[in-house]
């Protein structure tokens, strides 16, 4: 964020919790109806939503679903039929809607959802992961993924903007780390709701969206076949492409109004003269530029790029950032089945060749609530730093459990004890 | 067919205050009941609904084709473990923006009985205001002939074949209906093939229902196809059905239950099984376990239509 918390006249700032952020974002943008259903750490946003329902605050159609996929099934109709929607999940939430996310994806509905990122299937982990997000990331929506409570409501506010645009009309799911900004309170800037009114009234001079509507003979879930069904996935994603672009346009012009810009599809930190990269995302970013100036102070030229955007992939803005950096060291905080390295370097890594040399390695930390420490980014820094040094470093590090980097840390236990 | 039937027919269609929308040859089996069904709801309700409908015999039909559709109703194809949380949605943001409107949320017993019942359930709970129905071909017949939640005792499915160790479904069906009026809504109810003018008069029951909230109709459509019987006895398979209790036509408004049509005399099952060929297998012993079975929902029914009051009612869902 290139401006500290400053209160614009007549904004309020508030010590509040990323959760509270999103609530109040959600509630700024006025939406017609809100589906509610608790999973830790979610719940306190739809706990504030209904709260600020039941005082007359919030003038929504709430509905009290009896489960995630409900929630998810009760918002993509809402907003299909013409209504501005918004519903909250984490882990095993977001994957019991995930037939209604890839149906609210397949119909264009514009939802706008908050994930609040927790580990996920499998293990049952009540900790921070980004591997929700990961299991969810092919169902066509727009990820975006935040770093601070402030980030949480302007991102948040934002989206209705990117998912109900004319031309992108593509749902968007709003990501930050549970437990560690779902909980944490920070200094947050909230804005008036009449800036928030005019933040989002270009949506009302652009042309009328299809609704559902009673009499108006319009189906919406046919069966798509053949040629039907390749026009619409290529529109679809047409659609997400165009999204990149959009999104700049409207951080832009969210600076305009609020007097803050926090980049666009990426944030570069202290990445002009940087020989050596770390790649990252979420509130781990906090504590990787922290470290970074440190290492500055020291003479080591070290920058941070920041995915906000994680779909569509930024891969343009990236490469043209990236390209030419002696290393880049992404830092994944969830796991890639079927891959060594982390999801966002194995999709880093399809654009290698454009880099231009850049070498890259992996690191995967922040698992399961596992604090990534700045001894832990500062000992990705280094690991980085040798790689372009030309050192034989390990392509995948997995940075809080030191013996998944042993040599035969990948060999079956009946192996490691002699034999079955 | 004496005069004075004649003169019920006619005041069947006296329902009919509106067009059919529906194409004039369709995509369903010769005799299916869902059709006749799914072209009397508009007739009746008029052609404004807004309809929800799930992958299921009704979707080749409901559902259009990429452009394409059969019909000409604002419908909503989706699926089926969220579709009443579909026609929450919509009827929930109509309201929202002073929309008149009349969402049905049309389901086969898969949907209603089993992979949707959390939902449909939920949206009962939270007393929703839209009209909930339900088409009972009593098991999933387009997707081949496999047993649900509906499926009566000894029935041969896809899923329930017979063989040297099965005569056909080993477990008693659920009673959706009885369960579905056990939520207190304004409406729940029973109807058939056989009685349109009960149908009728259900239908727009459930229309004034839905103002006060959840209306819910669980309607007994036979699959000729699926059952095994001539195309032409869909009707006589319905009317048997009511005339065994096998099917009780039964109403409950705010909760009180009343018989709508009852059988002086009931039939043995027997004389309705031995039109099905999925009930061809059963000896006296197995249809003595469906009379049983049918007998003891009769009671419970009779039992809780003896009880007086209603329940009371909210204004409106929740907000």
């Amino acid at each position: 964020m290139n401006t500290k918390a400053k209160a614009k006249t007549g904004s309020q700032i508030k010590v509040i919790t990323g959760n509270a952020a999103a609530a109040i974002g959600a509630k700024l943008a006025r939406p017609d109806v809100v589906a509610a259903y608790p999973i830790t750490p979610q719940t306190e946003i739809i706990e504030q939503i209904s709260k600020f329902h039941a005082n007359g605050e919030m003038d929504c159609e709430l509905i009290t679903v009896e489960g995630e996929n409900s929630a998810m099934n009760a918002v993509m109709a809402a907003s299909l039929a013409g209504g501005r929607v918004f519903t909250a999940s984490s882990s095993w939430g977001l994957v019991f809607m995930y037939d209604a996310i890839l149906a609210t994806a397949g119909a264009r509905a514009p939802v706008v959802m908050v994930n609040v990122n927790r580990e996920t299937p499998g293990i049952i982990a009540v900790s921070c992961g980004q591997q929700d997000m990961i299991s969810t990331r092919d169902a066509g929506w727009i990820f975006l993924i935040a770093e601070t409570c402030q980030e949480v409501l302007d991102i948040v506010v934002q989206a209705y903007r990117l998912a109900e645009d004319y031309d992108i009309q593509v749902p968007v799911m709003v990501h930050y780390d549970g437990f560690y900004l779902s909980y944490l309170s920070e200094v947050v800037d909230v804005p008036l709701q009449e800036d928030v009114d005019k933040f989002l009234s270009v949506l009302k001079d652009q042309p009328e969206r299809t609704k559902l509507v009673p009499g108006g003979r319009l189906g919406c879930g046919t069966h798509g076949i053949l040629g039907g069904y390749l026009e619409l996935r290529h529109k679809h994603m047409s659609a997400m492409e165009r999204s990149k672009a959009k999104f700049e346009e409207i951080d832009k012009e969210f600076e305009a109004i609020f007097g803050r810009s926090h980049g666009g599809q990426i944030e570069k930190y202290r990445m002009d003269d940087a020989d050596v990269v770390l790649v990252g995302s979420g509130s781990m970013c906090g504590t990787i530029k922290a470290v970074i100036d440190e290492k500055r102070d020291s003479g080591v030229k070290v920058g941070l790029l920041k995915i906000r955007m994680y779909r569509p992939f930024p891969s343009e803005v990236m490469v043209e950032v990236l390209k030419g950096k002696k290393a880049i060291g992404v830092v994944d905080r969830s796991l890639c089945f079927g891959f060594k390295g982390g999801p966002m370097y194995t999709e880093l890594k399809a654009f290698e060749t454009q880099l231009g040399g850049s070498k890259m390695i992996s690191f995967i930390d922040g698992i399961a609530n596992t604090d990534i420490t700045q001894a832990n980014v500062e000992q990705m820094i280094d690991t980085t730093c040798d790689l372009a040094a030309g050192k034989d470093v390990r392509e995948v590090t997995w940075v809080s459990y030191p013996e998944a980097n042993e040599p035969d840390s990948e060999k079956p236990d009946s192996e490691k004890r002699g034999g079955l | 067919m004496t005069e004075k039937k004649q003169g019920k027919l006619t005041k069947v269609l006296d329902y009919l205050k509106h067009e059919d929308p529906f194409s004039k040859g369709v995509a369903f089996c010769p005799g299916c009941g869902l059709e006749l069904l799914l072209r009397f709801i508009p007739q009746v309700l008029g052609n404004d609904i807004v309809i929800t409908g799930t992958p299921s015999c009704s979707a080749p039909v409901l559902l259009g084709q990429n452009n394409q559709s059969w019909h000409t109703l604002s419908y909503f194809g989706t699926l089926m473990t969220g579709a009443a949380a579909n026609a929450t949605g919509l009827a929930r943001y109509y309201r929202k923006a002073g929309i008149k409107n009349t969402v049905v949320c049309f389901n086969g017993d898969g949907t209603a009985a089993d992979i949707g019942f959390g939902n449909l359930s939920g949206a009962a709970e939270r007393n929703e205001p839209f009209i909930y129905i339900c088409y009972d071909n009593e098991g999933y017949m387009n997707t081949g002939i496999q047993k649900s939640g509906t499926t009566p005792y000894g029935a041969s499915t896809t899923t329930t074949p017979l063989g040297s160790a099965s005569k056909g479904k080993n477990l008693r069906r659920m009673n959706l209906a009885l369960k579905m009026a056990m939520h207190k809504i304004p409406y729940a109810a029973t109807a058939t093939l056989s009685d349109m003018g009960d149908l009728a008069k259900k239908l727009l029951k459930a229309k004034e229902a839905k103002e006060r909230g959840f209306a819910f109709l669980h309607v007994f459509a036979p699959c000729t196809t699926g059952w095994g019987y001539a195309p032409e006895n869909t009707i006589e398979v319905c009317r048997r059905a009511v005339k065994t209790n096998y099917f009780p036509l039964w109403e409950a408004v705010n909760g009180k239950i009343r018989m709508t049509k009852t059988v002086k005399k009931p039939k043995p099952v027997s004389t309705y099984t031995k039109l099905i060929k999925k009930f061809a297998h059963l000896n006296e012993a197995d249809l003595q376990i469906l009379q049983d079975d049918i007998d003891y929902e009769y009671c419970m029914l009779g039992g809780l239509s003896a009880l007086e009051g209603e329940c009371q009612l909210p204004v409106s869902s929740e907000d």
